[in-house]
């Protein structure tokens, strides 16, 4: 199927783009802001008959706090959440994995929800978002799911979506004052480059002891899937986290890293760096 | 040397989508605004914005080179930010707003950005330049008083491989001394 051979349905509002979803999702791509889309097009690593242009689908694109929960739309893109005052002050974990994807072109164009769906180990949004413990709604004609991130991704590139249904948001937890939080990334240049490893962590409701009652720490680049990294968050929570043992609570999280050795990195060294950058994070979501 | 000639010719073959001629070719209407003038064109609706401006609209400011989001030589400005055109269905365009480095000269003269580049001598090959140009521009229109930080975050997204970027940097901080008279 050469590139000319391929319709492009162009919906007018989420109604529109569900009942095509529910007609017949045969040969049918949807792409939001088309950044990975496009390229796998190109090398014709996809071959659709028609694709679902959903960028006109207006009402996916913002950013909004309703109680205690900030939610962003999936067509919400990278320059969008890294300029919204609610991401900064209560996401800034996943601002800062924004601010370092692609360059400016592609935040001015990439969305969140492209990047959840395109379900790459090396999705730069994810990790921020396991940390978060976001939500992902999906719609269909049928209704809304809500689906726990860590239940959207089933293994590699495998996602939990139904091919009547799109992504319609993500929501989760706003950070508050007695939270704490990072990202960090290491790749090949500052910028246009695939993570080598990246890690995010949060950490909430700091008591009076100073332990934390809840902490979260993901991996990404080093396994199908992002990792959560439990025997380190359990070294998190037990008692008071202090400076001088940040170092081994960062190695534990080596344990949970399954990577592989691709061009961008051995295992063994991106096995090191998870815990180099791990402790990076946490010295600067503490101390920061 | 005719080896090598004939297999860059045989590669621009590939990659030009006109050569895609086929009982099944599917065209669509796109209407646009491209460097201030209403377009509306006929083409195939998965085509990239950038092939839709080099190949059917002849605006060839906008170069391809990696077609992957990962150059900036095919950057223009879509509704007040700048993209890359590669990474754009033209679909997506439909009643946008597309400015190229063609549309930044008004009247026959250039804009400051381009005056600059010319005078410190911030060019080589050139190929790069447009889409360089048309991110400091970007940059311009948003921050006059850019420090070279910003400059170089701005033009984080364009790679030059024969200047090494410090006259490029230099233009810009130029440029935007003249863009604020």
């Amino acid at each position: 199927m050469m590139r000319s051979e391929i319709d492009v349905l162009t919906p007018r509002n989420l109604d529109e783009a569900l009942g095509i979803l529910n007609e017949n999702q045969t040969g049918l791509r949807i792409v939001a802001g088309g950044s990975d889309i496009i390229v796998q097009l190109r090398d014709g690593v996809i071959k659709p008959q028609r694709l679902l242009n959903i960028l006109s689908v207006k009402e996916l694109r913002f950013v909004r706090k309703q109680d205690d929960r900030i939610h962003i739309g999936a067509l919400a893109t990278y320059n969008d959440i890294t300029s919204s005052p609610l991401t900064r002050d209560h996401a800034w974990p996943l601002v800062e994995a924004s601010k370092q994807i692609g360059a400016i072109q592609l935040q001015n164009t990439a969305t969140l929800g492209g990047n959840l769906g395109n379900a790459s180990p090396a999705g730069d949004s994810l990790p921020p978002l396991y940390a978060l413990d976001a939500v992902v709604v999906t719609r269909s004609k049928a209704g809304a799911r809500d689906i726990p991130i860590e239940e959207f991704y089933l293994s590699y590139r495998k996602t939990a979506l139904k091919p009547n249904e799109l992504i319609a948001e993500v929501h989760f937890k706003a950070l508050g004052a007695n939270d704490r939080g990072a990202y960090k990334k290491l790749g090949l240049r500052l910028t246009n480059a695939i993570s080598i490893v990246d890690v995010a962590t949060v950490l909430r409701g700091r008591n009076g002891e100073g332990a934390f009652d809840e902490a979260r720490v993901a991996l990404g680049a080093v396994a199908p899937t992002i990792r959560r990294a439990r025997v380190c968050e359990r070294a998190l929570t037990r008692r008071p986290v202090t400076r001088d043992v940040l170092g081994d609570v960062a190695a534990l999280a080596m344990e949970d890293a399954v990577p592989i050795d691709d061009i961008r990195g051995s295992a063994r060294y991106r096995k090191d760096v998870v815990a180099s950058l791990l402790y990076e994070a946490l010295e600067e979501a503490l101390y920061g | 040397m005719v080896n090598t000639l004939l297999i860059v010719l045989d590669f621009r073959l590939e990659k030009v989508p006109s050569s895609e001629k086929t009982a099944l070719r599917i065209e669509k209407t796109v209407n646009f605004r491209l460097n201030g003038e209403q377009v509306t064109v006929k083409c195939p609706p998965a085509y990239t914005l950038l092939e839709v401006l080099r190949e059917e609209l002849h605006v060839t400011g906008p170069k391809e080179d990696c077609a992957k989001g990962e150059c900036g030589a095919c950057t223009v400005i879509k509704d007040g930010a700048p993209v890359c055109s590669c990474l754009v269905l033209v679909s997506q365009a439909e009643g946008s707003e597309i400015m190229t480095s063609e549309g930044l000269v008004k009247d026959g003269r250039l804009n400051p950005v381009q005056e600059a580049f010319i005078e410190q001598g911030a060019v080589q090959c050139g190929h790069c330049i447009p889409g360089m140009i048309v991110s400091a521009s970007a940059l311009l229109m948003r921050n006059q008083h850019p420090t070279v930080d910003e400059i170089r975050t701005a033009l984080s997204g364009n790679l030059c491989r024969c200047t090494g970027y410090s006259k490029i940097i230099t233009a810009v901080q130029e440029a935007a001394k003249n863009w604020r008279q």
